[in-house]
């Protein structure tokens, strides 16, 4: 019982650390998006700048609302904060916890919260970007299964901790290759990054995960942020710990991986909504592709 | 000019526009209450193979006050009947959509400020019905965005009826920031009013007072010298080349295909500060006048113009290169936002958007003005019509410019001439003149009276018949395309806010 009480007490640590470092991990994207488009860009920790001004503006809501449209952000929060208790341990010991079919239905959870709240302001925008992240997610749920899948087959395991610390593969083998392209792929549709999504403009009428937050103000919005830089965090270093079959320290993985983000987001541009489909279809071919190679 | 009583209007207009192909310029009203006791009615028909402009003019005695639509026959006319109607209070009759245009639900009914019983100053505060065109239905929605939009544009409120992602309907008010241009130029004589004419849009300074200019100069019936001409025509191209680039490079943003997006920015500001260099204003402003130029160029600022016109040239065929490439974003332009030539002839559209139609229409050739004669450019045209055509033409468009200045630069340095300017006696008359805008052309009217002011003058940018065209090509397209078509237009609010 300690030693689990211990494990979690990692777990914890880790996820706060992670947390900690969220935002800096999207001010360094910003900021290198920033000097390949010929920018100067803001400060890496514009960020906490950020979440610090939201923090301290009134929220405002309006007489529309429901108490879904309050809690919608705390449960955002809280499944991400759990689904990042998940993550492999690195601090020491084993989790306790982590299977990874409950990772990907926490984060579902937070996500139909943040629907629900969207619809909640009844503003046509609003159940538009509803529709559209929700439409998204389910083309995506089944394609993370298959990339899950691809490493059970390895490790044996349904425990994220397990698939980490078993990973023994080699580092390029085509099916890890596969793999590692098709999850990061996934992981670009799932934070809403360009090409499936654009997180700077807002042109109200082209966005999705924005779309749905046009109603949130002060603190409610600065959570909302904080989360989905945190869930942006917690992506990238899951991707470096089981996915990127490449033998660095964590921090190297995750940095390599951030400037990755930044530089499919300045060679590309939003793909049409309705070819996301095919874009998502592309990463299953890859993913049974993967598992046949092995 | 002919000129008909109120009841022939319908039929003699419909004759005049030859089934769309004399596309209707302008069409406005006038208080002529003054000298001839009655209101009036003009229309500017085209007349291609005269190179020259027909002028229709209705009059109405005392106790008419509607006349037969023309909408039926031409369409184009829609919106400005509705014009008329709010500005002078005569009613087209049997006209499909009889909405306020500019006077939205803030103004009382019955006022009518162009009517010349009404006072500048009037400060005035009401209340009338402006209701919004949408399509109703089971699981339809309506969508409104704007006025205040999340960018540093001007004002426009777009409602979108929607079945899901798909637009059904787009309807825009526009006319937000109304500024009473036309009556605040009435009064003044013409060399008071042209800083008004150069602030009426900041994209077509240019294109605007030169229109204005040429109207007076008309109506004095004078000839401006030829290096005045030579150096008007090379402004009209500098705002033209400024004007196309800044424009390509903002289409990327509709996409968020960032590095365009810079790369457009940067060279939109190389040619502003150019402009400086050349005008002393980054909009051009402050070199026209009735009767010529005010000042001559210099051979350090035609080496300056020159030699960034070498770096301007190179970014552009970067970013042309840039956008040819990419397969991603020739996917979001191709067959997005289709408009058919029909409707483009339909609506009387210019510049870019008639053009990527199909539409073979630019002042530049089909007006005499400047010394476009001497000089040597391609008419650019595409048939699809939809935001890749518009790109295309934009491009091709923007190649031709760089070839012209650079030979508007050499006749500069070649030419003899001397004198800029020349004598403008002002006296009554009425004249139109035209241009060819970055956007289309900009058709102003202009009537003096005795004493030399200004008694109407009406301002027609390329916006102006534009706008009913974009919410067309928007049909059968999805909501997030539509930031696309509209920047692939990228008409300008306030031409029409004047």
């Amino acid at each position: 019982m300690d030693i689990i009480m211990q494990n979690l007490g990692y777990s914890f640590l880790q996820a706060f650390l992670l947390l900690a470092f969220a935002p800096l991990i999207t001010g360094i994207i910003k900021k290198v998006k920033a000097r390949l488009q010929n920018r100067i860009g803001s400060s890496i920790f514009q960020e906490y700048l950020d979440v610090y001004k939201w923090w301290r503006k009134p929220t405002i809501l309006t007489p529309e609302t429901s108490i879904i449209f309050i809690i919608a952000p705390f449960v955002y929060f809280a499944t991400t904060f759990l689904a990042a208790l998940m993550l492999p341990n690195l601090l020491g010991g084993k989790v306790a916890f982590g299977d990874v079919f409950v990772f990907v239905y926490i984060l579902a959870i937070g996500r139909f919260f943040m629907a629900l709240s969207s619809m909640d302001a009844a503003t046509a925008f609003g159940g538009m970007g509803g529709s559209r992240e929700i439409y998204i997610s389910v083309l995506v749920e089944p394609a993370i299964m298959l990339a899950i899948l691809s490493n059970l087959l390895r490790s044996g395991s349904t425990m994220l901790g397990n698939m980490a610390f078993d990973y023994t593969g080699v580092a390029f083998s085509v099916a890890t290759v596969l793999t590692c392209i098709a999850f990061f792929a996934i992981l670009i549709a799932e934070n809403s990054r360009i090409p499936v999504d654009n997180p700077d403009t807002h042109l109200e009428l082209t966005m999705i995960h924005e779309c749905m937050l046009l109603e949130y103000s002060g603190r409610l919005l600065s959570l909302i942020h904080l989360t989905s830089m945190f869930k942006l965090a917690m992506f990238l270093v899951l991707f470096s710990m089981i996915y990127l079959p490449i033998e660095l320290p964590l921090v190297l993985k995750v940095l390599l991986s951030a400037v990755s983000v930044s530089i499919i987001e300045t060679l590309n541009n939003k793909m049409r909504l309705f070819k996301v489909p095919v874009y998502i279809a592309t990463t299953m071919i890859l993913l049974v592709l993967a598992i046949v190679a092995q | 000019m002919i000129k008909v009583k109120a009841d022939a209007l319908q039929g003699t207009a419909n004759i005049l526009n030859k089934n769309g192909n004399h596309a209707l310029l302008a069409m406005f009203g006038a208080d002529e209450r003054a000298t001839s006791g009655k209101l009036a009615i003009y229309c500017l028909f085209a007349h291609p193979d005269k190179r020259d402009v027909d002028i229709l003019k209705a009059e109405f005695d005392k106790n008419e006050d509607s006349y037969e639509s023309l909408t039926s026959v031409i369409p184009a006319s829609a919106w400005y009947e509705r014009e008329i109607f709010d500005m002078f209070g005569l009613k087209p009759k049997n006209h499909p959509d009889l909405r306020p245009l500019v006077l939205h639900e803030n103004f009382p009914e019955g006022f009518h400020p162009l009517l010349k019983t009404e006072p500048v100053d009037k400060q005035i505060r009401g209340t009338r019905e402006y209701e919004m065109a949408v399509s109703k239905g089971e699981g339809l929605f309506e969508v409104p965005v704007g006025p205040i939009h999340a960018g540093i544009i001007e004002p426009g409120h777009f409602r979108f009826s929607q079945a899901g992602e798909s637009m059904l309907q787009l309807d825009a008010k526009l006319f937000f920031t109304h500024r009473g241009i036309e009556k605040a130029m009435e009064g003044k004589t013409p060399f008071e009013a042209l800083a008004m004419a150069e602030r009426i849009c900041g994209a077509c300074s240019i294109a605007n007072t030169w229109s204005y200019c040429q109207a007076v100069e008309k109506i004095a019936g004078v000839t401006v010298p030829k290096k005045a001409e030579i150096i008007r025509t090379l402004l009209l191209e500098m705002e033209r080349l400024y004007n196309h680039v800044g424009d390509l490079g903002n289409i990327p943003a509709g996409v968020g295909f960032s590095p365009a997006i810079s790369l457009g920015n940067k060279l939109k500001e190389l040619l502003m500060r150019c402009n400086e260099v050349v005008t002393g204003n980054r909009f051009l402003r402050g070199m026209l006048i009735p009767g010529g130029v005010k000042f001559d160029l210099t051979e350090e600022i035609v080496t300056q113009v020159l030699a960034t016109l070498e770096d301007v040239e190179k970014g552009f065929l970067d970013l042309v290169q840039m956008m040819e490439e990419q397969d991603e974003f020739k996917d979001r332009i191709r067959t997005t936002g289709i408009l058919r030539y029909s409707t483009a002839k339909d609506l009387a559209m210019v510049g870019v958007g008639a053009r990527a139609s199909g539409i073979k229409a630019d002042s530049r050739k089909d007006f005499k003005y400047g010394i476009y004669d001497e000089l040597d450019f391609a008419l650019i045209t595409k048939e699809v019509g939809d935001v890749e055509a518009r790109i295309q033409v934009r491009i091709e468009e923007t190649k031709e410019t760089l070839k012209l200045v650079r030979q508007l630069i050499e006749k500069w340095r070649t030419t003899l001439d001397v004198q800029l300017i020349c004598e403008v006696p002002l006296k009554a008359g009425q004249a139109w003149g035209v241009t060819e805008s970055a956007r289309g052309n900009n058709v102003h009217w202009i009537t003096l009276d005795d004493n030399g002011k200004i008694d109407r003058i009406f301002i027609r940018s390329a916006s102006y018949p534009n706008w009913p065209g974009v919410a067309i090509a928007t049909n059968g397209d999805i909501i997030p395309d539509f930031p696309l078509i509209n920047k692939s237009f990228e008409l300008c609010y306030a031409c029409i806010d004047r």
